[in-house]
């Protein structure tokens, strides 16, 4: 039996911390793995940076802007797309 | 005729685990390395890049053998076939074919000062103003079609 999980995995994992001065950065990360009989796909991207900074943790965000854009320009246009889709299919509708 | 297939067998067995080995290294870009780089020190600032990476890969082999003599000779005469048996050399054939990529674009620069640590996003600006220019004819077709539609 195939099972998702031999061929579909997310990790997560930490880098090596960097410690500069009193401030120690340990970077996070998160993988996307898919991996089928003859072929197979990895992304891996960051995710966060905690930051150690006098006893205090803080957890920095990282954000990846140009696919955030890309997707909201793609969304943007399907959504015009699916809009103009329904306009047109009512008009046909209408004419007879 | 036994010793094709073996020959076959083993081409296609020894294939298969150099694509096995190979893709273990595809996925050994499951690091942190490959995503965050070395520390660069600059004055009272050390910059650190974070990368998304992406890489994949496949492979398909295929392999076959057989007499030489046609199939429909053998089926047709079974006797004369098998008393040609020795004399008749068999074939065979095999190939492979495999492809993989790597990419990898920036995504935020980590910069650790004096002020503390900031994360500054890296924008793809040619990216964006390829997707933008894209959205835009989409959406002046989508609009001419409108107007046309409104007219008729």
């Amino acid at each position: 039996m195939i099972r998702l999980k031999d061929h579909f995995r997310v990790q997560t994992g930490v880098g090596p911390p960097v410690t500069v001065g009193d401030i120690t950065v340990t970077p996070q990360f998160e993988a996307v793995i898919v991996r089928l009989a003859s072929s197979g796909f990895i992304w891996n991207r960051p995710t966060a940076i905690l930051v150690e900074q006098n006893g205090h943790i803080t957890r920095l965000p990282i954000r990846d802007i140009t696919r955030i854009l890309l997707l909201w320009l793609l969304s943007f246009s399907l959504l015009l797309s699916i809009m103009s889709f329904i306009k047109f299919s009512r008009r046909k509708v209408i004419r007879p | 005729m036994i010793d094709t297939r073996t020959r076959v067998l083993s081409l296609a067995e020894k294939t298969s685990e150099q694509f096995s080995s190979l893709f273990d290294r595809i996925f050994a870009a499951a690091h942190s390395e490959s995503v965050y780089s070395k520390p660069v020190i600059s004055g009272n600032y050390t910059v650190i890049t974070a990368s998304e990476v992406t890489s994949g890969g496949g492979f398909g082999s295929g392999g076959g053998i057989g007499p030489e003599l046609p199939l429909s000779i053998i089926k047709k005469r079974p006797d004369e076939a098998a008393s040609h048996a020795e004399q008749v050399n068999s074939g065979g054939g095999g190939g492979i074919g495999g492809g993989g990529g790597s990419a990898g674009r920036p995504v935020a620069v980590i910069i650790i000062g004096p002020e503390g640590v900031t994360v500054k996003p890296v924008l793809d600006v040619t990216k964006i103003a390829l997707a933008g220019i894209a959205t835009g004819i989409v959406m002046l077709t989508t609009l001419r079609k409108m107007r046309k539609m409104s007219k008729g």
